[in-house]
């Protein structure tokens, strides 16, 4: 008699959205610094033009 | 900051289709396995996120002797940019293996050689980028965190071949399984030509992150250089 497979369709779902869904936030928060930084840095231009005018 | 580089954005978007691919590929091309069902699935990607997880530490201590030899600051940077990939691709080895074992143990944990040694370098490369945090002369930072890398790889090693010395529940996919190991299984072509594939896919994946985390590295340098100017004048 052949058994049939293990009905586990529900984990895998879980495994493989934890594994993508864990690769997707990394990548936003690469995203989300990236933005961050590039504020920052043209914060600090202003700051750096105004002073040399000033 | 120059915007992305050409060849960095065509990299991402072969990563991208070559990870939809591997996608497709194990959920309709690689058969379900007859004995544990659908969720030996997560098997490929697993696997090769525990690849990545010990390149990702390869590549951290290669650039920390290529630091201490050369004292050029890229080389550091490579470092703590291949720590972060690392880091979080071991965490998805360890979290979808657990899942994982579940339906195959019938638990999501237990004290076995392989799920300790992985966890155990998880934390050490955790407590790198800690060390690092602490220090902050940045050239005394680089100098640690590069000793550290070297040292820390120590433990990438023990987490492979912990399922190959040691008596383990764990499966082995490469050489002969423990006769305790639970979950084992033979893979078809099919299976065979899947994880190949994630394997490669998921070495794309390292490549496109490492990158762009390098590239978030040296503009956080670029700020921390502005912020000490701005404020020194």
């Amino acid at each position: 008699m052949l058994l049939e497979p293990a009905q586990t369709t529900n984990y895998m779902i879980l495994g493989l959205s934890v594994i993508v869904g864990s690769m997707l936030l990394f990548v936003g928060s690469l995203a989300v610094r990236f933005r961050n930084l590039r504020q920052d840095l043209q914060v600090l231009e202003e700051v750096e033009q105004n002073d040399s005018q000033g | 900051m120059e915007g992305t580089p050409r060849a960095l954005k065509w990299l991402s978007a072969v990563t991208g289709v070559l990870f939809l691919i591997a996608l497709g590929m194990v959920l309709f091309y690689a058969p379900e396995e007859a004995v544990m069902g659908n969720v030996q699935r997560v098997f490929y990607f697993h696997v090769a996120a525990g690849w990545v997880g010990g390149l990702a530490f390869l590549v951290t201590a290669l650039a920390g002797i290529a630091f201490l030899a050369r004292r050029d600051p890229k080389w550091d940077r490579v470092a703590q940019a291949s720590v972060e990939v690392g880091i979080v691709f071991t965490f998805i080895n360890i979290v979808s293996g657990s899942i994982w074992a579940r339906p195959i143990w019938n638990t999501w944990w237990t004290w076995d050689p392989r799920l300790v040694t992985a966890t155990v370098m998880e934390l050490i490369y955790l407590a790198y980028v800690m060390l690092r945090q602490g220090i902050e002369d940045p050239e005394r930072r680089a100098r640690f965190g590069s000793v550290y890398g070297i040292v820390g790889f120590i433990s990438v090693p023990i987490t492979f071949l912990s399922i190959r010395l040691l008596r383990t529940i764990h499966p082995v996919v490469i050489g002969s399984n423990d006769p305790s190991a639970q979950g084992a299984f033979d893979m078809t072509p099919a299976m065979l030509q899947t994880f190949m594939f994630s394997l490669l896919t998921f070495t794309f994946v390292y490549a496109t992150l490492l990158w762009h985390r390098l590239r978030l590295q040296n503009l956080m340098e670029r700020v921390e250089q502005m912020k000490m100017k701005v404020f020194a004048s």
